[in-house]
């Protein structure tokens, strides 16, 4: 163990330098246990964003990032290209439609999902209900868009033999532009809506029991008690999740979305992520697909920011 | 609330214990809906894996599975890319998740420590969490230092979340007392000394929750192998299976390979390629699942702990 300094006189520079150098060596250990997860970050994030800069250059695969030439327009280019675009309002349009949509429908299921499980009175039906509704949860993005395919086949499927056998008509599901939001919300509904409740049954499961008590005595029936104490307890988490998630409204879920597009439904499912995809690694144009990604980034950016600054003010309680 | 005398509560009137009902019968019908909507899907799946090809494809299958036969898990077995990507997966999955944990456990306890050049560390990290260089110049980037086509690529990418990391050290701060490091202290052990003889082993939930974290994501994930990944026989499952499974046309992939059978008709053999898919649907998720549902008691403990803000 090394022994503590003790500094009567006034520190000067050097023995300030002296002190910080002490620190550094006493905390050594410290120093290596974060080491290996700075590395990472610094190769898997820090070096990509330097790398950003290829978005206002002419990317030139034997000059490297660093070599390539900027581009016109004091290297805007690339990025004035996509505003004047004919595509740049639908891929805009659908990546917000999508998002704002997606936040719309899948965002009251997992309070409601909550209070029924916080009301369910058996505690083995309990914690089955539980267990079962976070499942879907661990299926991978692959094995749910599979599972839609199979299911949703306009020849084969379950779904259309049902539609058939009831006097209907079979739908092509996965290839009509109509129905790619549908099918993209509602699955990511299944899959996602009890893993979200789990926030809101641990705020219920915060609840002072005293309050139910008080509730029965002055003669409450249920519904009031969902009404006058869980809903006032879930209400503060819901509303810092609805700020924090409309700041992710242009940052497209590109994973899921390219499982899904398919020739015929270009016109709803090509999106930003899907589109820079395609381009980008797809086409090889890494400027042009690096600026669009810079582009939502920023706008992302800010949307993060400020949502976090209302959530501040509203709470007082930031997430980060 | 002490004991109140059962007399001093008011009574409830008749149309309040009718409510009561009405909510409990509510509920109840909730819970069953909502089991039937999770859970049914998977149940279907299930059994159509072990029914007669030509009965699923023509929808009779709904209940419970008929004609019982395993040709479905018969060819998904003969596919050796398959069972190749699937020994990938476990690799890739097992590897990275124990340098995930080994990372994620050391940077989480540095950060509940204090060092100097403490907040430009944590800043290091969050600002990660807001900005980062897009699809783009990071598939650059990991070309340029050599990572492209490797195996390595799929352990490395994704081995450190930055919420994983505030977790454990919300964990750590919350559960292990300080008057312990200062114990340690103390006795003359260094803070690496700390770290693994005590930290580590009283951290055993939110290692299992971690390993749940970063295991069923990596297992997952279909993405590196798609954009970082060339050489077939370094793909994981996922990649493999987006093939098979995720387009319209899928079904021709695994027909190809399935030709071994030449006695088949086109129609059962067309049939039979149907049925491998939900054959291969269980044979892929099992593995997530069943970790999810061995390390799910310490699911509540975990959970409530990211609820705590650090």
């Amino acid at each position: 163990m090394a022994v503590q300094q003790v500094h009567k006189k006034p520190m000067t520079v050097s023995s300030r330098f002296r002190k910080l150098g002490h620190g550094i060596f006493q905390n050594r250990w410290l120093y290596l246990l974060i080491l290996p997860a700075l590395v990472y970050l610094i190769i898997f994030n820090y070096l990509p964003m330097y790398g950003v800069q290829i978005a206002f250059k002419d990317y030139k695969a034997v000059r490297g990032i660093v070599g390539s030439p900027w581009t016109s327009m004091n290297g805007f280019k690339h990025f004035i290209t996509f505003f004047q675009a004919y595509y740049f309002g639908r891929l805009i349009g659908n990546t917000l439609l999508l998002n704002v949509l997606g936040l719309l429908f899948s965002f009251p299921l997992p309070i409601f999902l909550a209070i029924v499980v916080n009301n369910i009175r058996g505690q083995r039906l309990k914690k089955f209900t539980q267990t079962a509704i976070y499942v879907p949860h661990f299926i991978s993005t692959v094995v749910l868009a599979g599972i839609l395919y199979i299911l949703l086949s306009p020849t084969n499927g379950i779904i259309n033999h049902l539609i058939v056998a009831l006097g209907g008509k079979s739908i092509y599901f996965m290839n009509e532009a109509a129905w790619f939001r549908p099918v993209y919300i509602i699955s990511g509904i299944w899959q996602n809506a009890g893993w979200d409740s789990i926030l809101y049954i641990a705020a219920l499961a915060g609840v002072d029991p005293e309050l139910y008590e008080a509730a029965t005595i002055d003669g409450a029936n249920k519904w009031q008690k969902v009404r006058y104490i869980d809903l006032p307890h879930i209400i503060p988490t819901a509303t810092m999740m609805l700020i924090l998630n409309s700041g992710s409204l242009l940052s497209s879920s590109t994973q899921k979305a390219l499982l899904l597009q398919t020739g015929g439904n270009l016109a709803t499912s090509d999106i930003i992520g899907t589109y820079v995809y395609t381009m980008g690694l797809g086409s090889g144009q890494f400027s042009y697909t690096a600026a669009i990604g810079l582009f939502v980034n920023v706008v992302n950016f800010i949307l993060v920011l400020s949502t976090n600054k209302i959530s501040a003010k509203m709470n007082g309680e930031t997430l980060f | 609330m002490t004991a109140i005398p059962h007399n001093e509560m008011k009574p409830m009137k008749q149309k309040d214990i009718r409510a009561d009902r009405l909510f409990n019968v509510f509920i109840g019908i909730m819970v069953a809906v909502v089991l039937l909507i999770t859970l049914y899907p998977i149940y279907l799946v299930i059994i159509c894996s072990f029914s007669e090809p030509a009965l699923v494809t023509s929808g009779q299958v709904t209940l419970y599975p008929r004609g019982l036969t395993l040709v479905g898990y018969n060819a998904v077995f003969q596919n050796r890319e398959l069972i190749h990507s699937f020994f990938n997966s476990v690799v890739y999955t097992v590897v990275g998740t124990v340098l995930s944990l080994v990372v994620t456990m050391g940077a989480a306890f540095t950060l509940s420590r204090k060092f100097p050049g403490k907040k430009l560390i944590s800043f290091v990290f969050a600002f990660t969490m807001f900005f980062n260089g897009g699809l783009i110049p990071t598939f650059l980037t990991i070309r340029d230092v050599g990572l492209y086509d490797k195996p390595w690529v799929c352990i490395l990418m994704g081995c450190v979340s930055v919420w994983n990391v505030m977790l454990a050290r919300t964990y750590i701060t919350s559960t292990i007392p300080e008057a312990l490091y200062e114990a340690a202290d103390l006795d003359g052990a260094s803070q690496i000394q700390y770290f693994f003889r005590i930290v580590v082993p009283l951290s055993g939930t939110i290692i299992a929750v971690l390993s749940v974290y970063y295991g069923v994501a990596k297992w997952n994930d279909y993405w590196t192998g798609l954009i970082y990944i060339q050489t077939r026989s370094f793909l994981p499952l996922q990649t493999i299976l987006k093939e098979i499974l995720a387009s319209l046309e899928a079904s021709r992939e695994l027909l190809m390979s399935m030709v071994s059978d030449t006695a088949q008709q086109d129609a059962e053999l067309l049939n039979r390629a149907q049925i491998a898919k939900y054959c291969i649907i269980v044979v892929s998720t099992a593995p997530a699942v069943v970790l999810y549902l061995c390390m799910q008691k310490f699911f509540v403990k975990g959970v409530m702990i990211g609820s705590i803000k650090g």
